[in-house]
């Protein structure tokens, strides 16, 4: 929306002269103009030209009251609440739209200013209800706080002739944002947000005057995977979280930092509970991965924890039905095989181990003698495979994706893999004129994209300047190829990856800028390969094993009849999914939110979780299952507590431990070298991903498939699609 | 319908003490901001310009510079509603499809304006002016005698389809009120008579001539003028003798 | 000039009852003797499992526990408490079972290797 003008403008006179002063003008910005001095409440701050007076009061520390601004959107400057006095203006000025000049002197608590204040917020109040004791934005309300600290101290509202405040039909926009549109102060934040940072123009305000309203006009869904978001930026109690509704106070929750695993992107988020139960998720700001964005899955899914739970160790009896059972006697029974059956046993580690699990995994079965350790998903071994970290990385991570000129996606559909990026991608193309290249499935990704087809082959032309497109990455300053780790799941995967890694190189002129980027679609992948497990399954498949072990592997790519007839499958984990619907024995673990544990982002970023709510019944921690059973088995684990298997991952590998730090990878020429040897070669199946829409994204793992929540999502998408009104 | 809920409720709120609880909230407008589907007007009516105003559309799109196409919207808006006579869902969106603009953009011009009719409206919509100047040159009586002559009441559609009455601010026209609006032309210097005769007129399929009824042609003085008359007094008319 | 201070606060310190060790020590003695003469009846009214025998050596062992102590303030709040311990369990304010607590036979020791602190599901 925003960009629509500025491209057409750009593509539409192609011929004519203004393009070309437009491309001048641009560049003529690049001279920095001196910094300007100002005076916040006599405090002199120097700022550059531009700067608004509520930023450069920011500066100083000054915080200035404020409804409609916020500093990821765009200006609306509707609010009022942050009039100040500027020393010789007539009239106080809406300091978050306001450009600072020379030598301004900016009173944010003198008298003038003070009274503006009142006066909005005595208008704010007049339409606004109070039903602060009903309203769920109760105690984190931007409206209650503000009206304490800059409001009048009496009210001259009275209902002379009973007429009633201000009344606003309720809107259905889904099953995630609840609305109390009567709540609503016009802030448009909302709005501002839908159309762009989200790229969804469904929201707007109808009507005017005392009858403006929020909304969709028609009866429609909200269509984003970022919807939640607007429920963290509505000031009052208009939208809220329909799951979260009625449930909890924000007094009497307990907030724990953690790290969202439900896509590899590894959002950082607080876990709000009470009662030992998860209440709500929201996001933590983290500038370098998710702003203070969260997509829907991982805000919305927290109720899949409650449900489907393993609870108890089970061990399957002759009539094929799993029994409870305490933990010694499915240790014991799980020991007896696993001795049994010597070296032959083998690992899956699913989507949502953890590096710690991986760990104890991995060095209690090379104890036994085997090295049979795979993860679910599979990465291509070809050239140098998963021996160097920057050929399964997003090596030149999340946020300098921002700073690219021209990005070209490969088989991903970052919408519904990594939301998050999405959000940073359109970022870019919205404010920093990024252009966006896709070679796959044609898909909505919110923003305007070149569409190059869905023949892999495209990739190998571009290599070898045999496609148009091969100039527009040749001339880009900052290319960015990102490619999906679902394509290299394919059997030419490794000619992808290979040919991907070739071009690469030849576009690298900057040695901090890396081009080649790998998004993974689950939290564990990177730490696995860290750790050192073999991508893909087909060596449990070939190998004869006597014993399998699932660490959480749910993503149904391992089947009973895959398996010899007499092998023994352990699953451990935290739901019963599919994993635990083909198990022999299982052993309850941890979800994400009832551990500390260590998870590595798509970027390889380590980053832990912290114990939000213990698990549930005779559930324990991953590890520790592991290293019990250990002991039983004789091969005992050389670590007892958190602190002594940390020092074993920070033994492997450092990088795990350092949390909160992105790890670089390196070698790219090597690695590109290395995949020259690759000898497959890239066939015509045409590119394609599994989550082209909306409906596919909410369920697509065992605790988002457990979850209500994420069902009435993918009921009401699948209705809208149907409606007239799309 | 408004009018007579309000009406009850001040009824109630004045035999009830003082302290009773509100139950009914008033509605502040007479148009609905949200949409709902109707029989009439709904998503799936297909709404296509004729291919004369194709032609008009062209033309209007012509004159907004590349990049600036979406101020071409209250254009097509007004030729779309001048078309179907009033502004269904669909012709909305066959506007946003033209400037290639999300729908909800085109929705929040078409309530923003009241001139944009979003219900059916009659062929002839009669907007009776009822602000201050017109109030006080009698516009209550015009009003009364359109009521009764079309049978309906403000903010309604006579059955047949014809005809829409509304009650509207300022028209500007004071000098001529009381005067009322019907499609685009104004009459204006109305009374019950005249009014009548307008309305007659066009039921009979007529085209009354737009203007003042009292024989004025546009805003000078009833008859003789009233002051100015001598002829206009020449250079340093009212100045000081000495200088 | 610390340790002046240091001393000096020392001294300054106020006697809970005993002046001296000797005192100290006849007043524990004393406690001693007392729960001691009392402990046949104590098993009586109680109606306690536990022979006066096995109540003696629980009795020795009470007061065993605290030889290392040689602070006369330490020593009298212990007899102090010693006394109001023994107050309670003469007028009965005392039940059968926070009697038995000191046998502590129903008391289960704390896992501490892993397995066990596992399968207790204790950390």
């Amino acid at each position: 929306m925003l960009r629509l003008t500025v491209s057409r403008a750009l593509n539409g006179a192609k011929s004519s002269p203004t393009c070309l002063s437009v491309a001048s003008r641009y560049q003529s910005d690049q001279k920095k103009p001196d910094k300007i001095e100002v005076f916040i409440d006599d405090k002199p701050v120097l700022v550059e030209p531009g700067t608004t007076v509520l930023q450069a009061a920011a500066m100083v520390g000054v915080e200035i009251p404020r409804f409609c601004y916020h500093e990821r959107l765009a200006v609306a400057g509707n609010c009022r609440m942050c009039l100040v006095e500027v020393e010789k203006s007539p009239k106080p000025v809406a300091a978050c739209a306001m450009p600072v000049m020379k030598g301004w002197r900016v009173k944010t608590d003198s008298e003038m200013t003070r009274k503006a204040r009142e006066g909005i917020m005595e208008f704010l109040l007049v339409n606004h209800p109070l039903d602060c004791p009903i309203c769920d934005q109760g105690g984190e309300c931007d409206l209650q706080d503000q009206s304490m600290a800059f409001g009048s101290d009496r009210s001259r509202f009275t209902d002379i002739d009973f007429s009633g405040k201000r009344a606003v039909e309720d809107k259905d926009i889904g099953p995630l944002v609840k609305t109390i549109m009567t709540r609503c102060i016009h802030c448009t934040r909302c709005i501002r947000f839908a159309s762009e940072v989200a790229g969804i123009n469904d929201l707007g305000t109808t009507g005017r005057g005392n009858d403006m309203q929020v909304g969709t006009y028609i009866e429609k869904l909200f269509m984003s995977e970022l919807s939640g978001n607007i429920i963290d930026l509505c000031p009052v109690g208009a939208l809220t979280s329909k799951p979260y509704s009625f449930t909890a106070r924000p007094w009497e929750i307990r907030k724990v930092d953690s790290i969202d695993v439900l896509d590899a992107v590894g959002s950082n988020i607080i876990v709000s509970t009470r009662t030992g139960e998860v209440m709500r998720i929201v996001p933590r700001v983290n500038e370098e991965i998710n702003e203070e964005w969260l997509a829907d899955k991982s805000r919305f899914a927290y109720d899949g924890l409650k449900r489907q739970r393993l609870v108890t160790p089970m061990l399957r009896d002759n009539n094929g039905d799993l029994n409870p059972v305490d933990w010694e006697a499915a240790l014991i029974t799980v020991a007896k095989v696993v001795k049994h059956a010597g070296n032959s046993i083998g690992a899956i580690a699913g989507g949502f181990a953890d590096a710690e699990a991986l760990i104890a995994l991995k060095d209690l079965l090379n104890r036994l003698g085997s090295e049979h350790l795979c993860t679910e998903r599979t990465f291509p071994l070809d050239g140098s495979g998963t021996d160097l970290r920057s050929s399964y990385l997003l090596n030149n991570k999340i946020a300098a994706v921002e700073e690219a000129d021209l990005v070209l996606l490969v088989g991903t559909n970052p919408r519904f893999e990594a939301p998050l990026l999405n959000a940073r991608l359109r970022k870019a193309w919205v404010h920093n004129e990024t252009d966006v290249a896709l070679i796959g499935p044609q898909v909505d990704l919110t923003y305007h994209y070149e569409h190059l087809g869905d023949d892999p082959n495209v990739l190998r032309k571009i290599n070898e300047g045999d496609h148009e497109f091969a100039d527009k990455l040749k001339r880009a300053k900052k290319p960015l190829i990102i490619i999906g780790a679902e394509l290299l799941e394919r059997k030419d995967g490794g000619a992808l990856l290979s040919t991907v890694q070739n071009l690469s190189t030849k576009l690298n002129s900057n040695e901090d800028w890396k081009v080649l980027n790998v998004l993974h679609k689950v939290a564990s992948q990177v730490a696995a390969l860290d750790i050192g497990y073999n991508p893909g399954i087909d060596k449990i498949k070939s190998a004869d094993l006597k014993v399998l072990y699932l660490l959480g592997a749910d993503g149904d790519h391992i089947n009973k009849e895959d398996l010899p007839k007499d092998c023994f499958v352990i699953y451990q984990g935290h739901h019963g999914d599919r994993g635990a619907a083909i198990a022999d024995a299982v052993l309850p673990g941890a979800a994400y939110t009832e551990k500390q544990a260590t998870y590595v982002n798509t970027e390889g970023r380590a980053q832990q979780t912290l114990v939000a709510v213990s698990p549930p019944g005779r559930a324990r921690e991953d590890w520790k299952i592991i290293r019990a059973l250990s002991e039983i088995v004789g091969a005992k684990l050389p670590y007892d507590n958190l602190n002594q298997i940390r020092d074993r991952l920070d033994e492997i590998a450092p990088h795990l431990t350092r949390y909160g730090n992105a790890e670089s990878a390196n070698y790219f020429k090597q690695a590109a070298e290395l995949s020259k040897k690759t000898e497959s070669a890239i066939d015509c199946k045409p590119i394609d991903v599994k989550i082209k829409e909306l409906q596919d994204y909410y369920m697509t793992d065992s605790i988002s498939r457990a979850s209500p929540t994420m069902a009435k999502c993918v009921q009401a998408v699948l209705k809208q699609k149907q409606s007239a009104c799309n | 319908m408004l009018k007579v809920l309000t009406g009850v409720c001040s009824k109630v709120g004045a035999t009830l003490s003082k302290r009773s609880v509100q139950t009914c909230s008033v509605l502040q407008h007479d148009n609905l901001f949200v949409h709902r589907d109707t029989p009439e007007d709904n998503p799936g009516i297909n709404f296509e310009f004729s291919s004369e105003n194709q032609k008009r559309v062209e033309a209007i799109l012509a004159i907004y510079p590349e990049g600036h196409k979406r101020a071409a919207m209250i254009p097509l808006l007004d030729l779309a509603q001048r078309q179907h006579g009033w502004l269904p869902i669909s012709a909305m969106h066959k506007v946003a499809e033209i400037l290639n603009l999300p729908n909800m953009r085109v929705y929040e011009v078409a309530t923003f304006y009241t001139m944009f009719m979003r219900k059916p409206t009659g062929k002839y919509h009669v907007q009776v002016c009822t602000t201050t100047p017109c109030m006080l040159r009698g516009s209550d009586k015009i009003l009364d005698t359109i009521k009764k002559e079309l049978c309906i009441g403000v903010g309604e559609t006579s059955e047949d389809k014809q005809w829409t009455l509304s009650e509207v601010e300022c028209l500007g026209a004071c000098v001529n009120a009381p005067m009322v609006q019907i499609n685009d032309d104004y009459y204006e210097d109305l009374t019950e008579k005249t009014t009548k005769e307008i309305l007659d007129e066009i039921k009979a399929g007529k085209k009354p001539a737009p203007g003042p009824k009292n024989g004025r042609f546009a805003a000078e003085p009833i008859g003789e003028p009233t002051s100015l008359k001598e002829p206009p007094p020449g250079p340093g008319f009212g100045v000081r003798k000495d200088l | 000039m610390t340790s002046q201070a240091v001393r000096k606060t020392l001294k300054e310190v106020k006697p809970i009852l005993s002046l001296n060790r000797d005192e100290a020590r006849r007043r524990v003695l004393n406690l001693y003797k007392t729960w001691y003469r009392q402990l046949p009846y104590i098993v009586q009214t109680y109606d306690i499992p536990v022979s006066v025998d096995k109540c003696k050596k629980k009795l020795r062992e009470e007061f065993t526990k605290y030889s290392e102590s040689n602070d006369i303030r330490l020593v009298d709040m212990l007899v102090i408490k010693g006394q109001m311990e023994l107050k309670e369990v003469v007028n009965v304010w005392k039940q059968k079972g926070h009697i038995m607590a000191y046998f502590k036979d129903t008391v289960e020791p704390k896992p501490k290797d892993f397995l066990s602190k596992f399968l207790n599901g204790k950390d």
